[in-house]
């Protein structure tokens, strides 16, 4: 009862929350939606135990085809975003076949080499990519008339809407992904994949499975991400905001799917909407090393482990929840 | 036409032979012991059949079939399945999940089906096919503790729990009996002759003498990755190429 | 002929700089056991001690770079006792905080010095013509000088002074090394301040030489992951040798075709060799 509750006075804060705002807050808030989306995909990733650093990189290919097939071939925007995320999905196919004959360190450098080629090949290429400075006049999702009420999508609180439902819905799919066989098999993978390989399991097969999923739903926050801004360049998804996601889920926590969401969540209210009130943004990097530092030094299990302690302590007399445990 | 069959098998490492022209068979229904003093071979032979190490030369077959060099999850979804040594296990994860990893060969996750949600009828019966292998090994009130919080015995069955989740036809069991004191030796022969009973046909490498001879109904024994002799637990009891092998080791042939 | 030779020397003077960059980041890796991510930015901040000490203070140039070599080293020590002694047992979250510290050097050179590119002034003008055409700045012979003698010094440290052994026994085996007596954090400090100022030098020397800004440490610690991937992730004549061999690949294609398919080609190598031989050329057992 009490969680549903809960669910509902979640969905009327969000619902509620850009009215509230200012302009440029509203598309603070539009761009932490994507975010969220983002970094809950790498999570995904993360969840057989690989790091990548390919993945802004990937989420790229995601806004670059978007926008193209929308352009191009005057694909309908919502069609050409799925397509963009199909791509990034594809993308990663061919990538997962050098790349995962690479473990741990290998591979993190591996998937940064793999990332930076082809960012710089949309760097060097104008022709179809723009080269350095990008694709630009990107079209919009289209308005939505409902009758009652239409939903101009060039308006910060509309896009925001329309992301709302697309996160939520795609969350929800990783959620279930996560408590299901397929999750547990994530894991296994994680965490003694000999094992899991003598229990049948192609390892290989379930990484690539993983790698191409979570590249999907980053494609999908690229489609969503160009189609709003209209413009990006090779610039928009560069090491330095791989960096910043990779910040959001060590500081939030991976153990957990919620646990990287609160970290970006955290964070970019700290940055973007503290330090821009003081006017200190330009501190960003600096706030994100200290607290990436201090993260690792000491609060290595990230924010999700202060949340999992408190809800522990105000349930005393409910069995420990456990964040993987797969119900039917 | 044996189960388990090896024909010529060897494996090399380098300029390192460590087993050489193997040959043996398992029949259907038997606990088979592999034996053999320390580097003889026995854990190597044990890597090749379950498909940790593709084999330099020979063949193994497996229900008539050729399974030589086949990926080590490859060869378990044909029934043929492996313990690990050490306490390997999902230490993280419950026991149940433990166990139900162990099904995904049966009941081979689908993601379309995990991402609409439809299936639950396939989930059930993973979960009831993992608790039937909890309950085999007696860890059923165990299920949703942590698997790295388990006592140590409770470990080793849960990793014999995770083979049997699969319902295979034969078992490798790499040194179950390894640190365990007579009490604990006694409930896992029993354990043993019960996956007998179940129908699972089971392959022991180990070094605990009186385990192997109570158990066995055949033996075959290495030594320096040759075979060296094989036979019924009377015949290896009294054969004496057997003994001089073990002779001034530390074991005692029971 | 005369643009083949003048793209050798300028490969020459780039394998100066990478390889000072690449036998830093390897000697800390091969000590500390750890990544240093944030080795681009000990680059970056010997460049930014020049531009401090030479281009605003009027310290003589070379006394500037002397500045920077021990500022830098200064800061790897730094490093060392905040953030990888304590995450000694942790080499990924040693990883983790040195892009963090990454961040903050950024940041801080940003509040310093502004985003703007800074242009130091050459501390010479002269420059060594072989003919018309093949001309070799004195400026950039300084790296190729300091590479040479720093590096050969480095050299004879580790293989004729018993510090420089205490170093190498603590990178084979540091359980051993421990038990011989040789302190662990002695020679974590030492490995950290030498390969932190032989990033900080080349930086120093190529102030003059490179635009400088808060973002040049990306494309080093690009260049030195590709070069230490190639070279062999624990070894030190790997280093060397990828150095000079990427060096020269990366200039003449920068050449003949232009800079951004350089760095493709350069990190398709690296990919490559990562997918073949992941050890690299002279491939020892690594740590990671």
């Amino acid at each position: 009862m009490l969680k549903v509750l809960g669910w509902l006075v979640l969905i009327a804060a969000l619902i509620g929350v850009p009215h509230v705002l200012s302009f440029s807050q509203q598309e603070i808030l539009v761009f932490l939606t994507i975010n969220v989306l983002l970094v809950a995909s790498y999570r995904l990733l993360t969840l057989t135990g690989e790091w990548s650093l390919a993945h802004v990189v990937i989420m790229g290919v995601g806004a670059y085809a978007s926008a193209l097939y929308s352009r191009h071939f005057g694909i309908w925007v919502p069609v050409s975003a799925g397509l963009g995320a199909l791509t990034a999905c594809a993308v990663a196919l061919v990538l997962s076949f050098p790349l995962f004959r690479m473990k741990g360190f290998y591979f993190l450098i591996g998937s940064f080499a793999a990332g930076e080629i082809i960012r710089l090949l949309w760097k060097r290429f104008r022709e179809p990519f723009g080269g350095p400075k990008g694709l630009k006049r990107i079209e919009g999702m289209p308005d939505l008339d409902l009758g009652f009420y239409t939903f101009d999508f060039f308006e910060p609180v509309a896009y925001y809407y329309l992301c709302l439902v697309v996160v939520g819905a795609s969350l929800w799919v990783m959620w279930r992904i996560e408590r299901s066989p397929v999750g547990l098999t994530f894991q296994a993978v994680h965490w003694q994949d000999k094992l899991a390989e003598a229990a049948g399991v192609n390892v290989r097969a379930w990484r690539t499975l993983a790698f191409v999923i979570a590249s999907g739903f980053a494609g999908l926050s690229g489609a969503l991400l160009a189609h709003y801004i209209g413009t990006i360049n090779p610039n928009s998804f560069e090491v330095e905001h791989m960096v910043f996601v990779l910040t959001w889920a060590i500081v939030g926590g991976t153990a957990t799917l919620y646990g990287p969401i609160l970290g970006a969540i955290v964070l970019t209210v700290l940055n973007d909407i503290l330090l821009r009130e003081i006017g200190l943004e330009q501190w960003r990097p600096l706030i994100y090393g200290l607290v990436l530092i201090a993260s690792v030094l000491f609060l290595p299990k990230g924010l999700e482990s202060v949340v999992q302690r408190a809800t522990r302590a105000a349930r005393p007399a409910e069995p420990e929840p456990k964040p993987q445990e797969a119900r039917p | 036409m044996s189960l388990l069959q090896v024909d010529a098998l060897t494996m090399r490492f380098g300029g390192l032979t460590a087993v050489d022209d193997l040959a043996f068979a398992v029949e259907e229904g038997a606990i088979h012991g592999l034996i053999g003093p320390n580097g003889a071979g026995k854990t190597t032979t044990f890597n090749m059949i379950s498909g940790f190490y593709r084999p330099s030369a020979g063949h193994v077959r497996f229900e008539g079939e050729e399974v030589t060099g086949l990926a080590m999850y490859q060869v378990a979804r044909r029934g043929l399945v492996r313990t690990f040594q050490h306490s390997t296990l999902f230490a993280e994860l419950s026991v149940l999940e433990n166990a139900q990893v162990g099904t995904h060969t049966a009941h081979y996750p689908s993601i379309w089906t995990a991402m609409t949600g439809l299936d639950r009828a396939e989930r059930q019966a993973a979960r009831a096919q993992a608790e039937r292998a909890l309950d085999f090994f007696g860890l059923s009130h165990l299920a949703h503790e942590r698997a790295g919080d388990l006592a140590h015995g409770h470990q080793r069955a849960l990793g014999m729990a995770v083979a049997l989740a699969s319902e295979p036809r034969m078992m490798l069991l790499d040194e179950p009996f390894t640190g365990m004191n007579p009490e604990e030796t006694k409930a896992m022969m029993r354990l043993m002759r019960k996956l007998k009973g179940s129908g699972v046909t089971v392959l022991l490498v180990e070094h605990d003498m009186h385990a192997i001879m109570g158990l066995c109904d055949r033996i075959t024994c290495m030594n320096f990755g040759r075979l060296l002799a094989e036979g019924t637990a009377d015949e290896i009891r009294n054969h004496p190429d057997v003994i001089e092998a073990y002779l001034g080791g530390t074991r005692h042939v029971a | 002929m005369d643009l083949l030779l003048q793209t050798g020397l300028n490969a020459v003077y780039a394998a100066s700089y990478m390889a000072l960059i690449a036998v830093g980041l390897v000697l800390i890796f091969g000590v500390m056991g750890v990544i240093n991510f944030a080795h681009g930015e000990l680059f970056m901040a010997g460049a930014y001690a020049v531009v401090a000490l030479y281009a605003d203070l009027a310290v003589p140039f070379l006394l500037a770079v002397a500045g920077g070599l021990l500022f830098v080293g200064v800061l790897g020590l730094v490093m060392e006792r905040a953030l990888f002694r304590p995450l000694r047992d942790n080499p990924l979250g040693g990883l983790v905080a040195s892009i963090g510290f990454l961040l903050v050097l950024q940041a801080l050179a940003v509040l310093l010095f502004g985003v703007r590119m800074e242009h130091v002034p050459p501390a010479t003008q002269e420059i060594i013509a072989f003919s018309e055409r093949v001309r070799f700045p004195l400026q950039r012979l300084w790296v190729v000088i300091a590479a040479i003698v720093l590096l050969s010094g480095l050299w004879l440290f580790l293989k004729k002074t018993r510090l420089g052994w205490a170093l190498r026994a603590s990178a084979q085996d540091p359980e051993a090394a421990a038990l011989q007596g040789i302190s662990i954090n002695q020679t974590a400090r030492i490995a950290m301040f030498i390969g932190a100022a032989l990033a900080g030098v080349a930086g120093a020397l190529s102030a003059p030489l490179v635009s400088v800004n808060p973002h040049m440490g990306h494309s080093v610690i690009i260049t030195a992951f590709i070069v230490i991937i190639v070279g062999g992730i624990g070894s030190l004549e790997g280093a060397v040798v990828a150095a000079i061999v990427y060096a020269f690949i990366h200039t003449f294609v920068t050449t003949f075709w232009d800079g951004v398919i350089a760095d493709i080609v350069g990190l398709t190598l690296m990919l490559l060799v990562l997918i073949v031989k992941p050890t690299g050329l002279f491939g020892t057992a690594d740590r990671a």
